[in-house]
């Protein structure tokens, strides 16, 4: 550094009388900083930036040389080599998501890299793995939650679920978290959070501009509409990609249109909603039970804010003609998802959705470009791909006769023990990484354990989809908790003292539902 | 690069909302009070993690909170930060104003800043920024202002002796390592207490006494020297480092009120010795090479683990 009271010998306003100046020569490379101006990047090597790169991207290195290790053991018995090696990519991948030494992005390219160089694949085959239906949908519903939090229906929305709940903080509390379960249901969770955001803080604000004052009451209408969304992206196939994933390898692993017994496996949007809706409608109030008995909001009333609120709505004025050309193209989305997604697929009508906003002029494509981040798609394609490898490698397989041969000793290797064992796991890795990614890793091996263990593949992919929404624990675990974190009035630990007792009451909720209520719609 | 006189002394306090930001923030003002100094408040945002909210950009909920009228936290930390200053006398409450904003892209927000001048042209700055981590985007600040003294907050997780230190450095640890001028890692900082000042003998070690011996009185802080000897044997030398030590702050007109002589591990007797004191001031060892790599570096260990504020100067 160079020294500033070097160069003015100490002098100020409070001058300590009888400092000299100092003649220590400023360190060679402040000069040189000073002089050139070079940017950060190239400034970093007089950081000690060689040493230090490697510092930074160590798990990217780690990551390489567990994979590396794993190429060079024996084969286990009953696994291929390419096998093994899909396995190896596997755990490379999943390192690199939970510690994201790299853009992710630059894990599903690695994906696919891997793909031609590891295993041989023909380019053009990897290519085509990369475009399914999910894939679609993936994309598909992301450009749509970006043209619908576009349309500002969120103050509407709010004025709506006010009215309906009084002015009662636990009733507006289970409003909020009803209304954006229930949409989230069908458009996500993201797009919900990113809608109701303001709204939850807009209610914290107008009851009290000192965020002191309003800690609990903060932490319980926000993490309303993050649990609320989160609970409820179970509910439909469109309301999270993961639903859309696990339909897509229910399709490619076991359905087989020449044989009707494997119809089954092509799971419908109603069917799907038939096994879940019940399990988010349970959760609802308990969502809000939990959330009001770990934080006590200082206040019982939010009457001061409804009434601030409402004139602030009043000020919009009526429905305009954009709002209810929105309201109709999501109906007509919703619509082609329950009755022409079997024909079609869900990704043909997310996308058709997306352009129908875009041709309506209600959202810019710069807009939809910018609110999308394209590097995610790109991400869930390479995991769906890989995962794809793990079935055609026998890679699932093995490692599902693995897993049930460590079941078996603790009795879980079938029935509830097994449904069990198979939500703690992915309850596990969906806290580590995106639900949508656990569901792409972890789907074919759990497919493959259903038929090891014979048990139904529908199930089991079922508590796997459900329990990837699990991910309570953390800012991170969902999009909705993401969202609403971005707001500043939570702490990470709020979402820790409530998420446990989240993953608690769901993994309770999906059990009970899965052996009591399944058997008799006939699962 | 920002524009900015090279004579003024320019304090870069990282303001993050917390309590022990809003303390940095005073204890910056009392110091630049005595050189006319400028100071800028510094709010980073960590660019948005597309993965982490599903593929739908956080930027896309954050302009819609915008266009509710709601202010980002970002913004409200650094307005609490402006009227803390205001309190301390720092800056008066009708300053002239001069905005600016870079657009970042995909980012509706972008950096934006605000600067009030004073009069003697001191400038107190008030910066929202994004970046791809906190830590790079306080060093970036860097680049532009070229400050003489960054203070930053310790890292909440080295309270909970954390699991993830192993997976990550933290963001002071960060910006300690890289930054090229005096890092100043605040823990229960407070005004005109004391300084400790370590010193081994070495050249640099005495530079360090000099400066911070300056800081100190700028605080109105007392100050403290201490030399750790490794062994009783070595405890002669050590406390002749310090005696020499303490003739150059008492040859700058500074009383030093204590010195301190100890007998062993570095960094657990300085951690000791600091419990007293209210800044730990230690110079940068300067390891080169592989070294650098693999062994726990003695600032990094005190950062961790001190119970009070740590100076790492260079």
């Amino acid at each position: 550094m160079a020294d500033w009271f070097s160069r003015h010998g100490g002098k100020g306003r409070h001058d300590p009388a009888g400092v000299e100046a100092g003649t220590a020569e400023r360190p060679k490379s402040a000069i040189a900083h000073r002089t050139l101006g070079f940017g950060f990047f190239r400034k970093a090597v007089r950081f000690r930036f060689r040493l230090y790169y490697f510092r930074e991207k160590r798990w990217f290195f780690y990551a390489l040389i567990v994979g590396a290790i794993m190429l060079q053991l024996p084969l286990p018995e009953g696994l291929s080599r390419e096998g093994m090696v899909v396995l190896a990519m596997t755990a490379v991948a999943t390192i690199l998501f939970v510690t994201e030494p790299i853009p992710l992005p630059t894990v599903a390219l690695l994906i696919v890299v891997g793909q031609v160089f590891l295993l041989g694949i023909d380019s053009s085959t990897v290519a085509k793995s990369l475009m399914t239906d999910s894939v679609l949908f993936i994309m598909g519903s992301l450009m749509l939650a970006v043209a619908v939090v576009k349309q500002k229906l969120d103050k509407r929305l709010a004025w709506l679920i006010v009215r309906m709940t009084g002015t009662r903080t636990w009733r507006v509390c289970l409003g909020i978290s009803a209304v954006s379960g229930f949409l989230a249901s069908f458009v996500g969770e993201h797009t919900v959070a990113a809608m109701m955001l303001p709204v939850g803080i807009t209610l914290v604000t107008l009851t009290s501009e000192d965020p002191k004052k309003v800690r609990n009451l903060a932490v319980v209408l926000l993490l309303s509409i993050s649990y609320g969304c989160s609970v409820a992206g179970i509910a439909t196939p469109s309301g999270g990609a993961r639903n859309a994933i696990m339909i897509g390898y229910w399709k490619e692993f076991f359905y087989d249109p020449t044989s009707p017994e494997t119809w089954k496996y092509l799971v419908s949007y109603l069917r799907w909603m038939a096994y879940a809706y019940p399990m988010f409608i349970l959760q609802l109030p308990l969502v809000t039970a939990i959330l009001l008995f770990s934080f006590k909001p200082e206040y019982r009333n939010l009457s001061r804010a409804v009434v601030k609120l409402r004139a602030q709505v009043e000020s919009e004025g009526p429905m305009k003609t954009g709002d209810w050309v929105a309201i109709f193209i999501f109906a007509l989305i919703l619509c082609g998802w329950v009755f022409a997604s079997g024909d079609v697929g869900m990704g043909t009508i997310a996308v058709f959705g997306a352009a129908a906003f875009l041709v309506a002029g209600l959202v810019r494509w710069e807009d939809v470009n910018s609110g999308v981040n394209w590097g995610v798609v790109l991400l869930y394609a390479a995991a769906i791909s890989l995962g794809l490898q793990m079935k055609n490698t026998g890679a699932a397989q093995w490692v599902a006769e693995s897993f049930l041969a460590l079941l078996e000793p603790l009795g879980a290797d079938s029935g509830y023990g097994l449904w069990a064992a198979v939500s703690v796991l992915t309850t596990t890795v969906t806290n580590t990484m995106s639900n949508g990614a656990a569901v792409a890793v972890l789907g074919p091996i759990v497919l493959k354990l259903a038929v090891v263990a014979e048990e139904s593949p529908i199930i089991l992919g079922f508590i796997t989809a459900v329990s990837s929404a699990f991910a309570y624990l953390t800012v991170i675990g969902t999009p909705a908790c993401t969202i609403v974190y971005a707001s500043g009035y939570l702490k990470t630990t709020d979402f820790l003292s409530v998420g446990w007792k989240m993953v608690l009451m769901s993994t309770i909720v999906m059990l009970l539902v899965a052996s009591v209520y399944w058997p008799m719609i006939g699962v | 690069m920002e524009e900015h006189d090279e004579n003024r002394f320019r304090i870069l306090v990282c303001i993050d909302g917390s309590e022990e930001s809003y303390r940095s923030l005073r204890y910056a003002a009392k110091m630049g009070k005595g050189v006319e100094a400028d100071i800028v408040l510094l709010n980073v945002r960590q660019m948005d993690h597309g993965l982490r909210s599903g593929g739908l950009q956080v930027s896309v909920a954050r302009q819609n909170m915008l266009e509710w009228g709601l202010e980002l936290p970002g913004i409200q930390y650094l307005k609490k930060g402006a009227d803390i200053l205001v309190e301390v006398g720092y800056m008066a409450s009708d300053r002239r104003a001069e905005f600016s904003h870079v657009d970042v892209a995909g980012d509706p927000v972008g950096d934006n800043k605000i600067s009030y001048i004073g009069r003697n042209k001191r400038r107190v700055i008030l910066k929202l920024k994004v970046a791809a981590d906190i830590a790079s985007g306080i060093l970036e600040q860097w680049e532009i202002g070229h400050y003489d003294l960054i203070i930053l907050g310790a890292s909440k997780r080295w309270e909970r002796k954390k699991r993830r230190s192993f997976w990550d450095p933290e963001t002071a640890e960060k910006v300690a390592m890289h930054a090229p001028c005096p890092v100043m890692v605040a823990r229960q900082l407070l005004v005109g207490h004391s300084h400790l000042i370590y010193t081994d003998g070495s050249e640099i070690a005495k530079e360090v006494v000099r400066r911070d011996a300056q800081f100190a009185h700028l605080t109105e802080s007392f100050v403290a020297i201490v030399a750790v000897a490794p062994d009783v044997e070595s405890e002669p030398e050590a406390a002749k480092h310090a005696q020499e030590a303490r003739e150059i702050v008492e040859s700058m007109g500074i009383d030093v009120f204590d010195t301190i002589i100890r007998v062993g591990d570095p960094v657990e007797e300085l951690i000791e010795a600091g419990a007293d004191h209210s800044v730990i001031v230690i110079p940068d060892t300067e390891e080169k090479g592989l070294k650098s790599l693999f062994t726990r570096k003695m600032e990094t260990d005190l950062m961790r683990r001190a119970r009070c504020s740590v100076m790492v100067f260079r």
